[in-house]
């Protein structure tokens, strides 16, 4: 790993952001639906307002004049204003940002913390009643629709049980001084435990019903690696030479085994960011996911450029990120 | 092993932590919290054109004017109002109304929102969406420091029912924060004070206690009776409601009319209704065949006995319509008749069009309106006219059927229009209007073009509502659209609730409410 390789990665940047723009601006362009209506709705509007109101937004340019500009300003970071927040689109979408990074990356810990112990023991243990249960229930964890299972805990331990919070962030009367805007890692800082404790209560469910499906693929996809790596020549010499079980299984297998989940865990984290948007309907979640959906509904078109062009910069970032990962995992993994 | 095995105590140890440490979801004494399908897209009484945000914003700022819980005019802010010509109009403030800085509202403000109004570029280079919601007003003047004159270029007799939807701003906070900070923060004369807004979660506001007490028809005049109120976003269905059961909020809104049964059998929670002003209808393309002969378009509405939509999928809770007014409507037309429902008279009518076989139709939907629309294609299959339902997304139906003249691109559309104001000119104008905004049926008759424009600048009352009348006669005639209904809208609200009662308008004004 060196510094022009990371310079060659962000020069790949370019081409796939400018292609993504294209093709997301000429998608929203393409589709039916008119800003200015939608803004309307049902209230009365003179016909000079309409024309106004299209100016304003810039609607009243053709497409392809539309996008050298939308390109231009873009250079310059200037994304435009929503339609209809009326306010800077990066604005927006920022004060949406941590509420969505905070609920993925805590369900990606999840998903870890679970699903790579129960990858390995169901590899470990074969054949075996325990790895026919987190078979079948990973098979669940993947099949259940995250809006009904989220409904199901949300009357569960919110309705019956009254243990958690139906919805939000945290609590009315918690404050905490914004440094990462993570609210979990502020409260710390701010050595605040009782806020934390209440921003984690209301993280739990939506984390939950997040990091369960990632959870279920990642375990299949530690298993089936495992199962590969446990079946290779230099695992059975290992044992030949009597090292411990357990050092084999984790410095020896599990370490080589995590490539794919590696891998997948990558994917499945940019897939985290933005289709999280069921999960932050279902619990009133603050976050980008549903900004954005919302967004398409209306063709706030701004903001869902912006929204796409920065989840292409997270995916290429992710991967790249996974890629150096290899490299630690398997030192002859070059970049 | 053991190392997988304390991973695994790890995990659940967290799990279960997580669980127990979380506090119980209690409402705290005094504070009433709403579970509301939107956030505020901005907190500028002036930079927005929804009615979601506005019933957030009005708890902050107070109009000159606003509505009694039977949709009167009344004055809000203002003392007294009249008409001086046909094109002017004075009006005098309370007095004592002073902001939530402590300073007093003058002529000066109401001037400089209205300016800010209707002004180009006047709110930091963007111009008002709301600009047309201020009509033909040209210019405001201050007469004294408690009057203004409203001088408009051509007469506007909805002059006061549109004033009800603005809210004065303070010209000093405004001019201080500008643009930016008018829309993130607010600085009314509202029973609230603006405290928090966690974007895309919730706006928190906080009692008034320099209250001037607010409209002196509206009793109980005075300060509000809660000490905070917070606006939580909850945007699905389901989980509102459960926020509702489980004693997170007080009130929600848009209670589904499935859920009905749910709140209302437990026990500590009820279900509040209102007349709402939204007209339920199914435009029919009178453009094309079949739909382009009345005989066919009067068939349709023989074919589908709505009363039993209405009981079976919307629970009773809606009022059948003959013409597109609401039964609250200004110049409503009480004595239209109704179609009723007549298989065989439907079958005659396609018979005599040249149907005698029934046809095949396609309705379309979104997929809110899903459930409804599949009953209709049930009953109108029974009857011989085989409706397909499909489903499609709003805002592309919305340019395949509200076309201003263009051809249209589909055959019946299941949709609605709302009038909040209750004046036909919001609803009645644009719907059936030839290539007005909201006509989906391609609909055009001169006849009621000429009674909508006389209408629309008729000063005496009693004229105009009889021109609307006479305008619904008609349609009712040619059905450019089946007219369903009217249905009422849906609040779930706790038992510790009082003083609080729903609006026809939407709004949720919480100046009365109080908790127990």
């Amino acid at each position: 790993m060196n510094f022009g390789k990371l310079i060659e990665r962000l020069a790949q940047l370019i081409p796939v952001l400018l292609g993504v723009t294209a093709i997301v601006f000429f998608m929203m362009a393409l589709t039916p639906g008119d800003p200015v209506e939608i803004m309307i709705g049902d209230q009365p509007i003179s016909e000079e307002q309409e024309a106004s109101l299209r100016h304003d937004m810039g609607l009243d340019l053709p497409p392809v004049q539309r996008f050298f500009k939308f390109l231009g300003n873009a250079v310059t970071g200037n994304f435009g204003l929503s339609f209809f927040h009326r306010r800077p689109v990066i604005d927006v979408i920022a004060e949406r940002l941590p509420a969505t990074i905070e609920l993925s990356l805590v369900s990606l810990l999840l998903a870890l913390i679970t699903s790579i112990p129960l990858g390995v023991l169901a590899a470990v243990k074969k054949n075996t009643i325990f790895d026919r249960i987190s078979t079948v229930g990973s098979l669940f964890g993947v099949s259940l629709p995250g809006f009904w299972f989220g409904i199901l805990l949300l009357m569960l331990f919110a309705v019956h049980l009254h243990i958690l919070p139906v919805s939000g962030r945290i609590g009315y009367a918690y404050e905490v001084d914004a440094v990462t805007h993570l609210l979990l890692i502020d409260s710390l800082i701010a050595g605040r435990l009782d806020t934390f404790f209440n921003a984690l209560s209301h993280l739990f469910l939506p984390a939950l019903t997040l990091g369960l499906p990632m959870a279920a693929i990642l375990m299949r996809v530690t298993r089936t690696s495992m199962l590969e790596v446990l079946s290779q020549d230099y695992i059975i010499f290992a044992e030949a030479k009597g090292i411990n079980r357990t050092s084999i299984l984790i410095r020896h297998a599990l370490k080589n085994a995590l490539i794919p989940t590696v891998t997948v865990a990558a994917l499945e984290t940019g897939s985290l960011l933005g289709g999280n948007m069921i999960v932050e309907t279902v619990f009133g979640w603050p976050g980008l996911g549903r900004l954005v959906v919302e967004s398409i509904f209306v063709r706030n078109y701004p903001l869902v450029q912006a929204a796409v062009l920065f989840y292409a910069i997270t995916y290429v970032f992710l991967n790249f990120f996974a890629d150096i990962l290899y490299t630690v995992l398997n030192p002859r993994v070059k970049l | 092993m053991e190392n997988y095995k304390i991973t695994l105590m790890a995990t659940a140890a967290l799990a279960l932590s997580s669980v127990l440490i979380a506090s119980p979801a209690n409402v705290q004494a005094k504070e009433l919290r709403v579970g509301y399908t939107e956030d505020a897209l901005t907190l500028d009484p002036a930079n927005h054109r929804k009615r979601t945000s506005q019933t957030i914003i009005r708890n902050m700022y107070d109009g000159l004017v606003t509505r009694d819980p039977n949709m009167n005019v009344v004055t809000q802010a203002a003392e007294s109002w009249k008409q001086i010509d046909a094109t002017t109009y004075e009006v005098t403030l309370q007095k004592g109304i002073t902001f939530h800085d402590g300073s007093a509202m003058t002529s000066e403000d109401v001037k400089y929102t209205f300016d800010r109004l209707t002004k180009e570029g006047a709110i930091g280079g963007q111009t008002s969406p709301r600009k047309s919601l201020v009509g033909p007003v040209k210019e405001v003047q201050v007469v004294d420091d408690r009057t203004v004159r409203f001088i408009l270029s051509d007469p506007w007799p909805q002059f006061m029912a549109f004033m009800t939807l603005h809210e004065i701003v303070s010209k000093k906070f405004a001019e201080k924060v500008g643009a930016d900070g008018m829309s993130t923060g607010a600085m009314g004369a509202g029973p609230f004070k603006f405290a928090k807004w966690r974007k895309g979660d919730s706006v928190i506001m906080e009692r008034y206690d320099g209250y001037y007490g607010g409209s002196q028809n509206l009793k109980p005049v005075g300060k509000a009776c809660v000490d905070t109120v917070i606006f939580k976003t909850i945007p699905e269905n389901a989980s509102r409601v459960a926020a509702l059961l489980a004693g997170d909020v007080h009130i929600i809104n848009d209670l589904p009319a499935h859920s009905l049964k749910q709140v209302e059998n437990n026990p500590d929670t009820r279900v509040m209704t209102v007349n709402g002003t939204r007209s339920t209808f199914i435009a029919l393309n009178n453009q094309k065949k079949p739909f382009n002969d009345v005989r066919v378009r009067q068939a349709m509405a023989h074919a589908l006995d709505r009363q039993l939509i209405v009981d079976k999928i919307l629970n009773g809770k809606a009022t059948l319509i003959n013409g597109i007014l609401g039964p609250d409507a200004f110049g409503k037309n009480k004595n239209l008749p109704a179609y009723k429902f007549d298989i065989a008279k439907s079958k005659a009518l396609l018979t005599e069009a040249g149907y005698p076989n029934g046809l095949d139709v396609t309705l379309d939907v979104t997929g809110k309106d899903k459930d409804t629309a599949q009953a209709i294609a049930s009953l109108l299959t029974k009857a011989g006219i085989r409706t397909k339902v499909a489903i499609g997304e709003s805002s592309t139906l919305t340019t395949r059927f509200r076309t201003k003249g263009k051809t249209i691109d589909g055959q019946m559309y299941l949709t609605s229009w709302g009038n909040g104001s209750l004046d036909p000119v919001g609803i009645f104008v644009p719907t059936h209007r030839t290539n007005d905004r909201g006509n989906s049926s391609g609909y055009a008759n001169p006849a009621v073009d000429k009674l909508l424009d006389a209408a629309n600048t008729e000063t005496d009352r009693a004229k105009r509502a009889a021109m609307y009348s006479e305008a619904e006669a008609i349609v009712n005639k040619d059905l450019p659209k089946l007219y369903l209904w009217v249905a009422q809208d849906l609040y779930g609200v706790s038992n510790n609730l009082s003083g609080w009662q729903p609006s026809s308008d939407g709004r949720i004004n919480l100046h009365d409410a109080c908790v127990k």
